[in-house]
């Protein structure tokens, strides 16, 4: 053969090789760039822990991940499935640029480059990062790790869902808003990608409407609030509409996330409001769904940076906010100690207690019971099924009967009170159920350094709107956690020593 | 010369390099189909885990792939249905026993023989659950009747899911990525192989399952299965016919008291000779064909054999009135005592004699026996076997762990003890089966509750094959003199 080569007249030479560059050379190279383009899975990441924390990506933008330019345009293609303007209106916190400006994305999203588009999804800190005035004239401070008080998470969801299923989510309506906003789009993205990336979006969305159909037939959450495992049983695709109606209307306020390293050691403690799982990184995972991810698609290497921060993360002190009456608060200390220790810890800082990070049975803590039924042996046996062929597969999750003790780490900053928010303020809390405020306001971020609690009486400031709690709506109880063993009957000054005590968790 | 020389050369690399790749081919292909890994050291770690997890080798024939069993729920979960009305939880709407943290429930098994399956042993049908009170979690009780299952439910549920359009390569593929990562090698056995194939066998068993499509049949419900025909249709391919004979699943502990020497025969109508064979018969049954491994197979049944011989009955878990047991005894001894704790006990009872419904007995005969014995001969494994005679009646059963054993008479038509001592008309005409909230006062399972009625199966007492009538024994007994009888009744 090589003979031959040698003998042959130089026609088919440049024949050959006028055929390889047809067919394997420019195709090579345009699949090289195709390759670049569209094979690209990087997201965007940030070194220091805490910017990870509000910016870092969970993996979730995989599977769940809005096309960059498709978020920053629905606000304007679908205003009026918002409260007001922007996300800004649904409680997302924006951080300010140098020059006074809001940021590109708010708090709580991440990006990644995924098949050749940005894509941009929520992470860990949407539910857990909000903010806190001293007054109303004062500027927010921005608090990592506490419960999103102000965040709207079934407005969020809503407004996807019906901007989906609006006519004006099309391409002929989103590109032009989107060059309106300045993207300067390429050919490619102009007319193939995006045109794409917008029909994919809405058949996604819509087809994951149905499972969240119950959503919308819930009473309001408001803001800082999710009905955590009505939402877990959607993995599954259980049939929602059939499921019993008692597990429905079961709200509960988003939790803090600091000090997780004192929930592992020495014992872990019962997790979740009502401790269905003892495992940090177990449930850390578990919440990650939310995020967006699915077993093949979570970014496990950036969870871990997120889990390693939250380990030792801790609030920051009332006192940087507002002043404590340390005298007062060393009357408090000895009520605290008799009435409050050994189920909620020794201190802010030091959870030691007998029944601290255990279930207190229902009977016995008496509060809204609609997120203990809410949570289901049925699900608890399917989550055992999450991660199937991972090493971390779920293990630990089990049917509890009633309410978790918690510890009372940054418990200034985790207002209202109750697992399903009910109570307003600390000084409320020790009331009888009947005394507790019947309803009240959620989603202000000035603070009542008095009662402790954000401000619950206002309706409305700064165009916005608060959310109004009522008490008698199922699945927002306020009774329960009362009697004597509970403080309630302790004497107004008492009262105010204990709460006084508390300012310094 | 050169030429054919270099090409003969050439021809015996590229001969070499196909060999290579036939091989290298083939050993994927035995890895990646039929290569057997033992199961996890966890399941024989105690014989009880063994019992609930460990695999019998049902996974070769009937065996359902991993993945594909993982999806199905999600993809249909409109199918799985209870009564008519969509029941939401996966597989655990079909209430199997399925423990926390366990990936699968009590009597599914998770088995590699070259990709993932599951399977079923005994447990399915034999391990049950009583819950103490309302707030509790289940507890589970090996060797029990699993009155939560509901097996003819999930028969019906993989073969509906099977004739479905979109049970297809494209949409399951779809499902399985959103949960676990395959390899290319696996992605193409799953796309072009194992879906497609899963699907034909699924539908391969509409055929054979006809019988429990029957419209003029009731459903089985929970805990209740047509064992008989179960047997008929599968081992000997009888032809349908109408009989109709659901019985409540039995309890398998305690399995040394048959004694054949003493007439004691097992299965509800004394259909077979002996514990080792009804082992053998039932778990051809679960393996849906001839055991792949003989040798395997009876290691397998005589585990079985010797560790449900001498699995206890679970005692009483709750308070007993030890006086009030105590005047228990006498009215037992005059009552039950003939039929239940004596030479009769363990042996066939005539019909007439009890009265119970006759569907169960009419469900099999001689002649299917013979034909039965035969098959399982063929197979080369050798036991007493089915009784090859015409069947009087109901065996008289032993009372071990009666507490645990409601809904009672053989075919679960009678919710609790307390009501089997009324007379058949003042007996629930209509009640709900496979909840598990314990009833201390009555012995037997809340049966009619909005909560039983939601988690359970109704059972009408008029449906074919489900009479409540017969065994009116100490129906005449005054109420007290029930409640010390039903209150002894808790010691055995």
């Amino acid at each position: 053969m090589n003979e031959e080569f040698k003998l042959s007249p130089s026609p088919w030479k440049r024949r050959f090789l006028i055929l390889l560059t047809l067919t394997v050379v420019i195709p090579g190279f345009i699949g090289l760039l195709l390759l670049k383009r569209f094979g690209e899975d990087t997201p965007v990441d940030y070194a220091s822990p805490t910017e990870h924390f509000k910016y870092g990506s969970t993996g979730g933008e995989h599977e769940m991940g809005f096309p960059y330019w498709i978020w920053k345009a629905l606000p304007e293609v679908c205003p009026q499935y918002l409260p007001g303007k922007g996300y800004q209106s649904l409680g997302m916190v924006y951080e300010k640029k140098p020059d006074g400006s809001d940021r590109d994305l708010p708090v709580g999203t991440s990006q990644r480059r995924f098949q050749g588009i940005d894509r941009v999804f929520v992470n860990c800190a949407v539910c857990h990062v909000s903010t806190v005035r001293t007054a109303a004239d004062k500027p927010a401070s921005i608090v990592l790790g506490m419960p999103a008080a102000t965040f709207n998470m079934k407005g969020f969801e809503e407004f996807f869902f019906r901007c989906a299923a609006d006519p004006k989510f099309s391409k002929e309506y989103i590109l032009p808003e989107i060059e309106r906003l300045g993207a300067n789009l390429d050919l490619l993205d102009r007319y193939l990608v995006y045109p794409i990336a917008i029909a994919i979006m809405r058949d996604r969305v819509l087809a994951l409407a149905g499972r969240f159909d119950w959503v919308f037939k819930q009473h309001e959450w408001g803001p800082g609030r999710v009905d955590t495992f009505n939402s877990a049983k959607v993995i599954f695709n259980f049939p929602m509409s059939h499921l019993d109606p008692k597990e429905f209307d079961a709200p509960a306020d988003f939790p803090s996330i600091w000090r997780q390293r004192q929930r592992k050691e020495p014992k872990e403690m019962q997790l979740h409001w009502d401790g269905n799982n003892t495992t940090v990184e177990e449930r850390n995972k578990s919440a990650a769904f939310g995020t967006g991810t699915t077993p093949p698609t979570i970014d496990i290497a950036r969870i871990k940076r997120v889990e390693a921060w939250i380990m030792d993360a801790v609030p920051p002190a009332f006192a940087d906010f507002f002043p404590v009456d340390r005298q007062l608060a060393a009357q408090g200390a000895p009520i605290y100690q008799k009435y409050c220790a050994a189920c909620h810890g020794a201190s802010g800082s030091d959870f030691s207690g007998e029944y601290v990070g255990t279930v207190e049975p229902l009977a016995r803590i008496g509060t809204d019971r609609r997120r203990l039924d809410s949570y289901t042996y049925t699900l608890a046996v399917n989550q055992a099924t999450l991660y199937s062929g991972y090493p971390w597969r779920f293990t630990h999750f089990q049917k509890t009967h009633g309410y978790a003790n918690m510890p009372l780490d940054g418990l200034w900053l985790r207002a209202p009170y109750l697992h399903n928010g009910s109570v307003p303020s600390l000084r409320d809390l020790l009331e009888s159920a009947a005394k507790r405020p019947k309803a009240f306001y959620r989603g202000n971020d000035v603070y009542d350094p008095i009662k402790v609690g954000f401000v619950s009486n206002v309706t409305e400031a700064g165009g916005k709107k608060f959310f109004r709690l009522d008490t008698t709506v199922p699945g927002n109880g306020n009774g329960g956690h009362e009697g004597k063993a509970y403080g309630t009957e302790l004497s107004s000054a008492e009262k105010s020593a204990l709460v006084e005590f508390l300012k310094t968790f | 010369m050169t030429t054919s020389c270099s090409c003969k050369t050439w021809l015996k690399y590229a001969a070499l390099g196909l060999a290579t790749v036939a091989v290298i081919g083939a050993m994927i292909g035995y890895d990646r189909g039929f290569r057997q890994y033992p199961q996890p050291d966890w399941v024989t770690a105690t014989p009880e885990m063994r019992f609930k997890y460990g695999s019998i080798g049902a996974e070769n024939d009937a065996g359902v792939p991993y993945w594909i069993f993982y999806v199905l729920p999600r993809i249909f979960p409109e199918k799985l249905t209870q009564d008519g009305l969509v029941t939401p939880g996966g597989y655990a709407s079909l209430g199997v026993s399925w423990e926390q943290g366990q990936e699968l429930p009590i009597g599914f098994t998770k088995k590699t023989i070259g990709f993932p399956r599951v399977a079923n042993n005994c447990a399915v049908c034999h391990t049950t659950s009583y819950r103490e009170s309302i707030d509790s979690n289940p507890v589970f009780v090996v060797g029990g009747p699993a009155h939560t299952t509901n097996v003819e439910g999930f028969f019906r549920y993989l073969i509906d899911c099977a004739k479905d359009p979109r049970f297809n390569a494209d949409i399951l593929m779809a499902e399985i990525d959103r949960v676990t990562h395959l390899d290319w090698i696996d992605r193409l056995l799953y796309r072009f192989l194992i879906i497609p194939i899963t699907k034909k066998r699924l539908l391969e068993r509409e055929a054979q399952f006809a019988w429990v499509y029957r419209k003029d049949f009731p459903d089985w419900g929970r805990g209740r299965d047509d064992a008989m025909n179960l047997t008929k249709y599968f081992m000997i391919k009888a032809p349908m016919d109408d009989t109709f004979g659901p019985t409540d699943m039995p309890s398998v502990w305690n399995l040394k008291k048959y004694v054949w020497d003493k007439g004691h025969r097992m299965n509800y109508a004394g259909d077979s000779n002996d514990p080792y064979s009804v082992i053998m018969d039932s778990a051809l049954g679960v393996l849906g064909a001839p055991p792949a491994n003989k040798a395997d197979f009876l290691g397998q049944v005589k585990w079985l054999h010797d560790y449900l011989s001498a699995l206890p009955a679970p005692k009483y878990p709750f308070a007993i009135n030890a006086a009030k047991a105590a005047a228990g005894l006498p009215l037992f001894d005059a009552h039950c005592a003939s039929c239940h704790a004596s030479a009769k006990t363990g042996t066939p009872l005539p019909l007439a004699a009890v009265g119970t419904d006759r569907g169960r007995l009419d469900s099999w005969n001689k002649g299917a026996a013979i034909k039965a014995n035969q098959v399982v001969k063929d197979m080369g494994l050798e036991r007493k076997g089915l009784v090859e005679e015409d069947l009087i009646g109901y065996i008289a059963p032993f009372l071990d762990g009666i507490w645990l054993r409601g809904p009672y008479l053989h075919n679960g038509s009678v919710p609790t003890l307390r009501d089997l001592l009324e007379p058949a008309a003042k007996r629930p005409k209509v009640f709900w089966r496979g909840y598990d909230l314990y009833d201390q006062k009555k012995l037997g399972f809340v049966s009619d509750s909005p909560e039983a009625r939601r988690v359970g199966t109704r059972l009408d007492t008029a449906s074919k094959g489900g009479g409540n009538q017969g065994h009116e024994f100490g129906t005449a007994l005054s109420t007290p003199e029930k409640e010390a009888l039903v209150e002894y009744l808790k010691t055995l």
